[in-house]
């Protein structure tokens, strides 16, 4: 075999080769994709309930799963988007940090309330506690084990 | 919770089902693809129809076919695109080496040795990187045992007759000769130029020049048949040479009844109230000793030592053989006879008997080689890039002793050589060199002429030539066959060939 | 208080991906999607060259014009997802994109004289055309991934496009051009294409819309009928409506494919909608009896069935192609010929018909053995399984349902055509999505990764909430918002 045929030899297996990197690299990026996913239920600091909201957005009753920083707010960036005529665009933050709860109010225009308590600037708030975004009632609980 | 969720959490479990189902579907792709690239692979890389075996049949050449002096039967020509073609010594080989046409495919020896030819040598599985080589067709050349000269005599010989010769060397089981009348000239076929003109003269002729009878062509024996009883009859000890019935002699004049059947001896002169045994009967052909013999040695008996040389069976051959039989079979008696009559009448080569001239030509052979009967064999070496590969004799079976093939050579030669036998083979014997023979007329009912047929071999004491001759209604055996038969028999053992 | 004012898109977040903002610009990096185009775009190249070597006997890049091309689009689609800072899923794009390259070094290698358009006074040949297409894909799937916000278009108007799609059915039924024994072309002017294909998607949009709808009556009253328990009789009337339409698609378009595809998708939506296998075996004994029905009535069935048992046993009449594409597989064995030195011709001709529309799974499997096959299988699976994955993760039933019926549609079509050429099944019309030649066929596909592209990406505009009242007033509705 000449020289020629010797490279296009290893061309032809080499096409393949790269075809299987490429299947494997995706397989890898689908199971970790999927542990993550099955992981993310006992992965929760916390969870936030639905006690009362007028609109579509959130649905009343609905749970959200909550991580570490958690943006409310009227875009749909957020991580709970509020869709209420009275919540701001960016309203505010639910911060977890060593075991405690944080809100931290974003300069929004109607404010934010714990408790029927306004916010100013940063405030705790604990597990039972009820967190007033525009016309929206929250709950925040302990996450399920 | 709310409904809304519930119901989604319920979604999963049937989307992971359904990725389950597909990724079985999947899976029995993967299979198929594995059933066909691999276990199917060999198989059809091989067929005529693929596209690859059809390419490379028009640009690698394809190896020649030699005769046994070493001239050239089959080679490549290239035509006016560049592409080649086959071209082939004459007409009277095309009942063995066949045509290999791109768009008509294959037949003959082109056809059964088509791998070799052609070049698709390897495995494609165990050598999976063959094709990444520069050059992975090795065509081979064929040898033959046959004689072209010889072929050419017998094809003459038999002119416009149609009919079959067979000649081959007992000893080793060799091909001499192998001619089928009508023949077709192969190079029609194969020429672009002719090729579609020429095929389709061949389908519409209603003479069936593609047949090849020597080997496909099955016909009632008559006499010729009359050897496989003796040797039944000797072999399993049921008569011996000097068996004689005291009814034989009466039975001439009145025939022989068998279960309210009358047999009739019509073709040989008066031997008087003279009882025959095996040689006598042999010289004259009676149908009266015969059948009385194969009663005698029963269905069972005559049928094992049939198929000992063939019958009953296709013939282990380097082309494809139609199959000889004693009988249609599915009957009560023994040997699947349907009765006495029937064994009877086959015994003389007139029941439900249909022989190919190839088999006929290996029962002369048997007793040539003293009841050792070898395989027939056309190709003797293949050569290709790696150097030859010979294909040497090979035994087929041990039929019958020394002795009995020895007393039946007797027979056979007095059939030839004797005053009264002479009559039957006129023109078979070898002037200067014992011969040995027999003749068959077979009757085919009606009122047409019969077929004629003669199996014989020569030198009867040191045969180096056994053959078969057959001449479609060609008349009484004498007139046909016999001097056919004679003719080049004669002319081979002129030849003195290698 | 105004209702639903816009959102306005604020400028600024902490959030991991984003590349900082620039104006309305925020870029949200896709690593992941970076790296496997770097490794498609490499195994093209690899793949390229290696053609050229075999046709050509140089080691160069076989035509770098239209590979080039082609990557330059892909790269392209990529940093339009990236500007638009989408957080879509990142393996979608870059499998279809791997797809589309095997069809297009597949295309090369073929004879360019297989298809010929005239554009603009000039000729292009087999390979341009695809090229055409596939970067008008790759266009197509960019937008949808970027624009797509909402599903309200799709969720709201799903009877209108029922509508539509039976339309351009009746359409095809009628002034439908006859091809290969199949009415499968729609001819208006200069352009023909395959409705069939479109129409597969908005059967999907259909079914979403109203499985998710219909999903908890379906799934909890139930018909006595003998032993069976079945949804209520007004609900199972879409399930024979489907029937019927697979078969006069059959019937009058004499499309086996595509009846097979429409059935097998709807079975697997209402199967994923309900969890009832119960439906499931209904419909499948309703397919068997309906395919024994056709194959005693009709001769092209038939004939498609006698030629899947034996295509052997008339090998240069009816079983010609499928045993051409069977001596195909077999001449590739398990590494293949490789790209470029297989398909040996026959005067001139390549010995399988159809090879760039039916058949490019055989011509594959010639040139890049069973390995390589058995990687292009896999790309399918992949595909489908981000598809059903999405369907998992989404956030109501319509999106879920949208989703895995999408990723089923390639899936199932795919598999079916695979099985054509393997003579696991008979062989049907369907074209391999993304590897076949066909404007149609590559447009439609790449309209469903687009809503696959738009369907996974998080920051997508929330599904409404379900309509509120009993199981009456659901009935009553029409068209639910």
């Amino acid at each position: 075999m000449d020289g020629l045929l010797l490279v296009l030899w290893v061309a032809r297996l080499l096409f393949l080769l790269l075809l299987y990197v490429f299947l494997y690299r995706v397989v890898r990026t689908l199971l970790r994709d999927l542990r993550a996913a099955a992981r993310e239920p006992t992965a929760t600091l916390g969870r936030l309930v639905v006690v009362a909201s007028p609109g579509s957005e959130p649905p009343a009753g609905h749970v959200f799963a909550l991580q570490a920083i958690t943006t409310l707010g009227r875009d749909v960036n957020n991580s709970i988007v509020v869709d209420d005529p009275f919540a701001s665009t960016e309203h505010a933050v639910l911060t977890s940090r060593d075991g405690t709860w944080y809100i931290e109010d974003l300069g929004s225009t109607n404010g934010s309330h714990v408790n029927g308590q306004a916010v100013n600037g940063v405030a705790t708030i604990g597990f039972g506690d009820e967190l007033q975004i525009g016309q929206v009632r929250f709950r925040l609980e302990r996450p399920r084990v | 919770m709310s409904s809304l969720t519930g119901a989604r959490r319920s979604l999963g479990g049937p989307i992971v089902r359904v990725a389950v189902a597909l990724s079985l579907a999947f899976a029995t792709l993967a299979i198929a693809v594995g059933y066909w690239g691999v276990v199917r692979a060999p198989e059809l890389t091989r067929s005529p129809y693929d596209a690859a075996v059809i390419a490379a049949s028009r640009s690698v050449p394809r190896g020649r076919i030699l005769d046994r002096t070493g001239k050239v039967l089959a080679r490549n020509k290239k035509d006016a695109n560049g592409e080649l073609y086959r071209v082939y010594a004459g007409p009277a080989i095309s009942p063995v080496v066949g045509y290999a046409s791109p768009r008509y495919g294959r037949a003959g020896l082109e056809r059964a040795y088509d791998a070799e030819l052609s070049g698709l040598a390897g495995d494609p599985l165990r050598d999976p990187f063959r094709k990444f080589g520069s050059d992975p067709y090795d065509p081979k050349d064929l040898t033959l045992s046959l004689s072209f000269d010889l072929q050419r005599a017998a094809a003459r010989a038999l002119g416009d007759q149609r009919g079959a010769v067979v000649m081959l060397d007992p000893r080793t089981g060799e091909i001499l000769a192998l001619v089928s009348n009508p023949s077709f000239d192969a190079n029609a076929v194969t020429d672009p130029t002719t090729a579609q003109k020429a095929f389709k003269a061949l389908l519409a002729d209603p003479s069936e020049p593609l047949l090849p009878r020597a080997t496909l062509g099955r016909y009632v024996p008559g006499s010729v048949f009359k050897i496989v009883t003796a040797i039944a009859g000797l072999g399993s000890g049921a008569v011996t040479p000097k068996t004689t019935y005291p009814e034989q002699p009466g039975a001439e004049k009145d025939g022989l009844v068998v279960d309210g059947y009358t047999i009739h001896d019509g073709h040989h002169p008066e031997t008087g109230s003279r009882a025959l045994g095996l040689v006598g009967a042999t010289e004259v052909s009676c149908n009266i000793w015969y059948s009385l013999t194969g009663l005698a040695t029963g269905g069972d008996a005559l049928t094992e030592y049939a198929r000992r040389m063939g019958f009953d069976a296709p013939l282990p051959f380097d082309l494809p053989t139609a199959v000889s039989q004693v009988t249609g079979g599915g009957g009560a008696a023994p040997g699947g006879f349907q009765d006495d009559v029937e064994l009877a009448n086959a015994a003389y080569g007139q029941g439900e008997t249909f022989v190919t001239p190839l088999q006929m030509a290996l029962v002369a052979a048997t007793i040539a080689d003293h009841g050792t009967l070898m395989k027939p064999h056309l190709v003797t070496a293949m050569t290709g890039d790696n150097g030859t590969r010979t294909l040497g004799p090979e035994r087929m079976a041990n039929v019958i002793s020394a002795a009995d093939a020895q007393a039946i050579t007797v027979a056979m030669q007095q059939a030839v050589e004797g005053k009264l036998g002479g009559q039957f083979t006129t023109g078979a014997k070898v002037p200067g060199v014992p011969t040995a023979g027999k003749s068959g007329t077979a009757e085919l009912g009606g009122t047409g002429e019969p077929h004629s047929w003669f199996i014989g071999f020569a030198p009867a004491d040191a045969p180096t030539i056994a053959i078969a001759v057959l001449v479609e209604k060609g008349g009484r055996g004498a007139e046909a066959a016999a001097p056919i038969a004679g003719d080049l028999m004669t002319r081979y053992l002129k030849m003195d060939l290698p | 208080m105004t209702v639903g004012t816009t959102p306005v898109r604020s400028v600024g977040s902490a959030q991991r991906g984003r590349a900082g903002s620039f104006g309305p610009i925020r870029p949200h990096w896709r690593w992941v999607e970076m790296r496997l185009l770097l490794i498609a775009a490499l195994a093209l190249v690899v793949g390229s060259i290696s053609l050229s070597g075999a046709l050509t006997g140089g080691l160069t890049l076989y035509d770098a014009q239209t590979l080039l091309t082609y990557l330059a689009a892909l790269a392209a689609g990529h940093v339009a997802l990236v500007l638009a800072g989408r957080r879509a899923d990142q393996i979608l794009l870059p499998v279809m994109g791997l797809l589309g390259g095997i069809s297009l070094l597949l295309m090369q290698r073929l004879p360019q004289d297989l298809v010929t358009q005239h554009w603009f006074d000039m000729s292009v040949g087999l390979a341009q055309v695809q090229l055409v297409w596939l970067v008008l894909g790759i266009t197509i799937t960019s937008i949808l991934g970027i624009v797509v916000r909402s599903d309200s278009w799709l969720r709201r108007y799903k009877y209108t496009w029922a509508a539509a799609g039976v339309g351009l059915l009746l359409l095809t039924f009628v002034l439908g051009a006859e091809v290969n024994g199949q009415r499968l072309t729609l001819q208006v002017g200069p352009f023909s294409g395959q409705p069939s294909e479109f129409l597969k998607v908005i059967l999907v949009v259909f079914l979403a819309g109203y499985l998710s709808e219909n999903r908890s009556l379906l799934m909890e009253q139930d018909t006595r009928l003998g032993p069976l328990r079945l949804p209520p009789f007004p609900y199972l009337a879409p399930m024979v409506v489907m029937w019927a339409i697979a078969l006069g698609i059959v019937v009058i378009q004499r499309d086996l494919g595509a009846a097979l595809l429409f059935f097998g998708v709807f079975l697997a939506m209402v199967y994923v909608a309900t969890g009832r296998v119960s439906l499931v075996v209904i419909g499948l004994v309703l397919f068997v009896l309906g395919s024994l029905l056709m194959a005693n009535l009709f001769d092209h069935v038939r004939q498609r069935i006698d030629v899947w048992l034996d295509p052997f046993a008339d090998p240069l009449g009816a079983g010609y192609q499928v045993v051409q594409g069977l001596h195909a597989f077999a001449r590739g064995g398990l590494f293949g010929t490789g790209l470029g030195a297989g398909l040996p011709t026959i005067g001139g001709r390549i010995p399988i018909p159809e090879v760039h529309t039916d058949f490019p799974l055989a011509a594959l499997g010639e040139e890049l053995g069973i390995i390589g096959i058995l990687a292009i299988l896999g790309l399918y699976l992949v595909l489908v399984e981000r598809g059903l994955r999405i369907g998992a993760a989404a956030a109501d039933d319509f999106r879920a349902l949208l989703a895995v019926g999408l990723a089923l549609v390639v899936g199932i079509q795919a598999f079916i055509i695979a099985a054509g050429n393997l003579k696991v099944l008979p062989l049907t019309g369907v074209t391999l999505p993304f590897i076949s030649y066909g404007g149609s066929s590559i447009l439609a596909n790449s309209i469903v990764v687009g809503l696959l592209l738009a369907l996974s990406d998080k920051g997508v505009e929330p599904p409404p909430r379900p309509s509120s009242g009993g199981r009456w007033q659901r009935l009553r509705q029409r068209d639910s918002i």
